[in-house]
């Protein structure tokens, strides 16, 4: 049986902590390049690195998008962050196997599935707002993205059947 | 609905349940939840280890009451 590491649990604690912190900063930035992209877009476009684009108007525009969906993405991951932190807070009480972890992780499951559809939007945005200058490369797939999808749905269904076999337990003398 | 009558069977062997639960190896807190009707469920090596203390039935033990939408 592998050894538990005694300090996992408050590290990823302050990791989550510091995460959400992360998050918010995130958020600030890039709400400021979205205003920034409409109160003087030309020179928010160049001072993003991209300059003389031979097709300024789709740049901008898929600049304003990009941005706009990087903001969605905001409280998706604050959904993982809050709901991770609320489970580690039930290991620390005592009793992870809660009826109520298996459902926080089936929403942490479709808030990465919905950020692994916002990276496919992403990277069509900025295929189709690339110009012969100014080539604008979003990775569409992540394989280790979708997988940990998968692999939290699949996480969420055993949690939930796990909790439902240890109340059956739970009971029996 | 199943009832687990282990007071009548206390009674009439003149046993405690704090008894019970030292010759049986269950702790009484086991015990107790059997006794009030809170279990769920009761492990054969449970009922074995008790039948053998009381020497009863597994009948005598439990008794099936029909619930109120019985026919």
């Amino acid at each position: 049986m592998p050894t538990s590491f005694p300090a996992a649990l408050p590290i990823a604690r302050l990791v989550l902590r510091v995460l959400v912190i992360l998050n918010w900063i995130y958020a600030a930035i890039v709400l400021a390049i979205l205003i920034a992209l409409f109160a003087n877009p030309y020179w928010t476009v160049t001072a993003l690195g991209f300059e003389s684009s031979d097709q300024p108007g789709a740049l901008i525009l898929g600049a304003r998008l990009i941005a706009a969906l990087g903001l969605v993405a905001v409280p998706l991951s604050l959904i993982v962050l809050r709901r991770l932190l609320a489970m580690t807070d039930t290991v620390r009480a005592g009793d992870p196997f809660l009826r109520e972890n298996a459902a926080r992780l089936q929403v942490i499951a479709w808030a990465l599935l919905g950020q692994q559809v916002l990276q496919l939007l992403v990277s069509f945005v900025a295929r189709v707002a690339s110009s012969e200058t100014h080539r604008l490369h979003i990775a569409a797939f992540s394989p280790s993205g979708w997988l940990a999808v998968i692999l939290l749905f699949v996480l969420a269904r055993v949690f939930a059947e796990g909790t439902a076999m240890r109340d059956d337990l739970a009971g029996t003398v | 609905m199943i009832t687990v009558k282990l007071d009548d069977l206390l009674h009439a062997r003149r046993m405690t349940l704090t008894e019970l639960a030292e010759r049986v190896d269950i702790t009484l807190a086991n015990l107790s939840i059997l006794k009030t009707g809170k279990a769920k469920a009761i492990r054969f090596s449970t009922l074995e280890a008790i039948c053998d203390v009381l020497q009863c039935q597994p009948g005598d033990l439990l008794h099936h009451e029909p619930g109120p939408d019985a026919g």
